[in-house]
């Protein structure tokens, strides 16, 4: 699964990802545990853990999957309530919004976005470098769990 | 089956058989009084992701006012909101689902779900899915099916956002849940249904007596259907947010006599099922299910049953 590691290590992270747990239908890519493998048939619509699907060889990745990559070492902002707040509804991140910053601060790195609790509210591309003490915008918004609302639009 | 056709001569006009007029003599003659009703809105905590405490502790920092459900372990009311509950961070990190306070209680009658194979038959839109997840810790597996493509959609969406691992989503028709060859422990038959005016204001003006007969039809089928795949001791739960005893103590006495299902007693909000609907005489066990007219939820029907042997 090259194109789900290429882009986890994006985040100068990575995830142990058993390839024969993995099925694909359409694109869209589940992770599965051996009681579910056993019970998959050609009709499937959706099983396990939604990892993310690809289109044009792109791939966009699940909220899962961007939880479970939050839970190692990776590069991550945690933004104040108001930021998350903002984040949620597909704003950008200021620089004045986050209260802590791990892993990489350089310009054009992809970081995720977490709130106060460690929960992670999606992800970003550091738009400039995070050691430059300046105020403005540092996090451009790519993808954030507000998308579950607007799905349903 | 005359007393039934008696019933009906009472409404001579009405070909049809519909209108809010032939309906609410129906819930009458069943015992219960009509009054316009507006269900209070519930949620349910998703325990497998977040603590309860925790929970409740955010949705008050975000204005968010709840009142526990006396008969649910992990329900709440929506007292006062200074927000929409269907678009805070809890809500949209799968802390917390918005479902209807009656419709949590067919997945809390099952005794068992830790590790167990479960059919969800009638899954989309999934509320229930995420119940039965949640209730399983996200062990076992619970195989979801919905025929309509549209509501898978909104499936998936519902279990991505609450985190569920255990779901395998089939489109399929319950009808036809036994080409997978597969049997079950636990089976929840949530099935299509005519719903109730209480979840739907138009609902006197779009729906007939031929919806209820056809439904009744459809549930029949899913029934007979769900009882090829219960394992022996198996536990099946049948539910329906329909007022019209068509699609529920006729449906549960149909399948008492014909399938070789038993009736559990269940201990759960509700008045006990009619056992004498329109002067017809129907099983004495039909009383253990549980019949919820609307008032703070909306209309419900809910029934356990055990397999104890083959057709």
């Amino acid at each position: 699964m090259k194109i789900i590691s290429g882009f986890v290590a994006q985040f100068n992270a990575s995830i142990a990802l058993d390839e024969s747990l993995i099925a694909n239908k359409n694109n869209r890519y589940f992770l599965l545990n051996q009681n579910l493998k056993r019970l998959l048939r050609k009709e499937l619509y959706y099983a396990g853990t939604y990892l993310g699907k690809t289109k044009d060889g792109k791939f966009f990745p699940s909220f899962s999957l961007l939880a479970m990559i939050s839970r190692g070492n990776a590069n991550k902002v945690i933004v104040d309530r108001k930021t998350a707040w903002l984040f949620i509804c597909g704003r950008d991140v200021f620089q004045q919004g986050m209260t802590k910053v791990l892993g990489s601060r350089k310009k054009s790195s992809y970081t995720l976005v977490l709130n106060e609790y460690d929960e992670c509210l999606g992800f970003g591309k550091i738009t400039r470098n995070l050691d430059e003490k300046r105020t403005g915008l540092a996090i451009k918004n790519i993808s954030d769990i507000g998308d579950f609302l607007r799905r349903e639009q | 089956m005359k007393r039934l056709k008696s019933f009906y001569s009472r409404f001579p006009n009405q070909r049809l058989m519909s209108g809010k007029e032939f309906f609410v003599k129906r819930y009458h003659s069943l015992g219960w009084n009509f009054e316009d009703v507006e269900p209070k809105q519930a949620i349910r905590i998703n325990v497998v992701n977040a603590e309860k405490e925790n929970v409740l502790r955010r949705l008050k920092l975000a204005g968010v006012k709840v009142q526990k459900i006396a008969f649910l372990e992990n329900g709440y009311w929506i007292q006062e909101s200074k927000v929409s509950v269907g678009a805070t961070t809890e809500y949209l990190l799968g802390l917390y689902s918005i479902q209807e306070a009656a419709a949590q209680i067919p997945v809390t009658l099952f005794t068992e779900l830790k590790d167990k194979m479960v059919l969800d038959a009638c899954a989309a839109p999934g509320g229930k899915t995420v119940q039965l997840a949640d209730s399983m810790g996200n062990t076992g597996a619970i195989i979801a099916l919905d025929v309509r493509k549209r509501r898978l959609a909104a499936l998936a969406n519902h279990l991505e956002r609450c985190r569920v691992s255990n779901t395998v989503v089939y489109q399929l028709d319950a009808r036809q849940a036994s080409k997978f060859g597969l049997e079950f422990e636990r089976v929840l038959l949530d099935v299509p249904c005519s719903g109730n005016f209480a979840a739907d204001s138009d609902w006197f003006k779009n729906r007939t007596f031929k919806d209820v007969e056809r439904n009744a039809k459809l549930q029949k089928e899913i029934l007979a259907e769900a009882y090829r795949l219960l394992k022996e001791d198996g536990e099946m739960v049948y539910s329906t947010c329909s007022l019209e005893p068509e699609e529920n103590e006729f449906n549960m006495d149909w399948a008492v006599k014909n399938l070789d299902l038993q009736i559990e007693k269940i201990q759960c909000h509700g008045q006990n099922g009619l056992t004498n609907v329109f002067g017809k005489q129907l099983d004495a066990s039909i009383e253990n299910c549980r019949r919820i007219w609307p008032s703070e939820t909306q209309g419900f029907f809910v029934c356990k049953l055990k397999k104890h042997g083959d057709i």
